[in-house]
């Protein structure tokens, strides 16, 4: 590992040649939120987040991204990547980032995700302040994060970088930075260690436990009992760092002979998700009750998915939690309540 | 496209959702509500699929939705999908005649496990729509013939008037080394088959407890074919389901179509039942 040292006083200058030189997208306040978006001015940076309100996958998974432009019936592929640094972002997104690449590369590659994932620059940074409903602490704690090309922590006087890739690497052409010390690498360390106990929130079992316990509980009522006040908005889909379903629409332009076929963030919370069209308008929806679709999104977050990403495909964000109008959807609640049944 | 600014000169050509053309050389409605297409690739690409697998059919400006082969690949020269028209994209397409170009991409999923039906009896069990599907593996297995054993072939239609493929009924019906049996819902003047739905199909033959099954039709119509299957007590093993679910993208990402941590789309569209019996959401 290529650990540097940059001082706070040179932090400034180091963002604003990164930007001069680089799309970068990062941490920024909106209102009394967060949000990855593209940072113009170093001061629009906030690394004193606690979470955003969308998870940085929409850099490679965009809500709406469209996957082929038509004329009549013919067609051309757009897959347009942009070089880009996506920078400060926190442990756990990091983990969730790593966990699409593998979904979107699995079995298909699917270049409309991983060609702007490839020529993205993935940089986090440690985390300052804990968001009030995150359990990141106590999720997944066997798997670490990667894919990213260098982390950042703010230690006594600046910050510690930490270069893993040439990619992260290429960084250090914009600022000023030394080699660091033995005593700012076990600093780090220990700023990034001690977070992992101090979220507000925490599930008590181990995810192997849980992926087995909660699988064997498909029939319990528990599902029903918390998908009763559920409104099926998606919310909680749309807002996980590890949900990539989408649907596949096409659109007309205005002029009714051009359009693109768009690929839009779907979630399995919603009505109509598994629904087929039969024949004189009826149809046959797989997942026909609150309970069932509730009970799927748990059980992709801590069963179905364990196997191939070797860990549970949650991480702990609470962001699920915080955008639930009924507050159900916190993982933390219907896992620790299975558990103990 | 290359990445636009960035050191690496990576050409990103490959999009797995890019169609290809297809050309109709044949569309006939076979039913009121469903129409039969004979297509060949425009670019003359070889017809390699498996019996079993599907496309996703689409016209720009509607939309996708996946449709099995309807014919086998031992018919090398066209292929056959029959779309019933059903919503915005069925609909679209029906009105396609032959010189049309149809989009498809595929052929994608999981079909037939013919290197574990090859020298075994073979009991197809198609209702509905579901002879689509199967007739790639029935044609498969009328063309090699003698690499099976007996093949009972039941279809079971709504009524008269709903019965796909008329020609192939009267070609089974006649073929001394198919073992058809059919049965309709609901009878009507002219019909002088059965009446009742597809397991009374059971009561009239002997199937052996060697044989390898296949079933397709529509979600209600499994149990109760299964039922029939462990009175007869044929090993869930041997036992093969095609399913249908809402397949968007057919590649295994778009999460539409899970049956639990399954995809239908690349784990299937034909699951041997042992491995799917104890998926809570697949019956």
């Amino acid at each position: 590992m290529n650990a540097f040292f940059i001082k706070e006083a040179d932090f400034t200058q180091f963002l604003g040649n990164m930007i001069g030189a680089r799309k970068v997208i990062g941490p920024k306040a909106r209102k009394n939120r967060f949000v990855f978006d593209q940072i113009r001015k170093p001061e629009d940076l906030r690394l004193d987040y606690d979470v955003t309100i969308l998870p940085p996958k929409k850099v490679f998974f965009p809500p709406r991204q469209e996957l082929i432009r038509f004329h009549g019936q013919k067609g051309s592929s757009c897959i347009q990547p942009e070089s880009t640094v996506l920078f400060g972002v926190h442990f756990y997104d990091i983990k969730a980032i790593d966990m699409t690449d593998h979904l979107f590369r699995e079995n298909n590659m699917d270049f409309n995700y991983l060609a702007q994932r490839e020529c993205t620059t993935l940089i986090g940074s440690n985390v300052q302040n804990i968001f009030k409903r995150a359990f990141f602490g106590s999720v997944g704690k066997g798997v670490a994060p990667k894919g990213h090309d260098g982390f950042t922590t703010k230690i006594s006087g600046g910050y510690l970088y930490e270069v893993y890739t040439a990619k992260g690497k290429d960084l250090l052409a914009y600022g000023t930075f030394i080699e660091a010390t033995e005593e700012q690498i076990n600093e780090a360390r220990e700023v990034n260690d001690s977070v992992m106990d101090k979220c507000p929130e925490k599930i008590n079992h181990d995810s192997l436990e849980i992926s087995e316990k909660v699988r064997s509980k498909f029939n319990s009522p528990v599902w029903e009992e918390f998908a009763h006040d559920c409104f099926s908005c998606g919310s909680c889909n749309l807002v996980c760092p590890t949900c990539y379903c989408f649907d596949v629409q096409d659109n007309w332009n205005v002029d009714q002979v051009t359009g693109s076929r768009d690929r839009t963030w779907d979630g399995c919370l919603l009505e109509d998700f598994s629904s087929c069209s039969l024949t004189g308008g009826s149809k046959e929806n797989f997942r026909e009750t609150r309970g069932s679709r509730y009970r799927h999104r748990i059980m992709r977050k801590t069963s179905y998915l364990t196997a191939k990403l070797g860990g549970p495909a949650c991480v702990g964000c609470g962001r699920c939690s915080s955008s639930c109008t009924a507050d159900i959807a916190d993982p933390v609640n219907v896992i620790n309540r299975l558990m103990e049944e | 496209m290359a990445c636009d600014n960035c050191s690496c000169s990576k050409v990103y050509n490959e999009n797995i959702f890019m169609p290809k053309e297809a050309v109709i050389v044949r569309a006939e409605m076979a039913t009121a509500s469903e129409k039969h297409f004979t297509l060949k690739w425009a670019d003359d690409s070889p017809n390699y699929f498996e019996p079993g697998q599907f496309v996703e059919a689409s016209l720009y400006g509607f939309g996708e939705i996946p449709i099995g082969y309807a014919s086998s690949p031992t018919r090398t020269k066209t292929f056959d999908l029959i779309i019933r028209a059903v919503g915005r994209v069925s609909n679209a397409l029906h009105k396609l005649e032959k010189g049309d170009t149809m989009l498809l991409r595929g052929p994608l999923g999981k079909g037939f496990p013919l290197d574990k039906l090859r020298g075994h009896n073979i009991l197809v069990v198609a209702g509905g729509i579901g002879l689509c599907p199967t007739r790639s593996l029935i044609q498969y297995i009328i063309d090699r013939r003698q690499e099976f054993k007996s093949f009972n072939l039941f279809y079971g239609a709504r009524s008269p008037d709903d019965q796909l493929f008329l020609d192939d009924l009267a070609s089974w019906r006649k073929a001394e080394d198919v073992n058809y049996h059919e049965t309709v819902d609901r009878g009507s003047d002219n019909w002088k088959g059965n009446v009742g739905v597809i397991t009374t199909l059971f009561q009239k033959t002997e199937i052996p407890n060697d044989t390898r099954v296949i079933i397709c039709g529509p979600p209600i119509m499994y149990k109760f074919v299964l039922m029939e299957i462990d009175k007869i007590g044929i090993p869930h093993e041997n036992v093969y389901v095609d399913l249908e679910r809402r397949m968007k993208c057919g590649v295994g990402k778009c999460g539409h179509c899970q049956i639990n941590d399954k995809y239908v789309c690349t784990d299937g569209p034909v699951f041997q039942y042992s491995q799917i019996e104890k998926l809570e959401e697949a019956f």
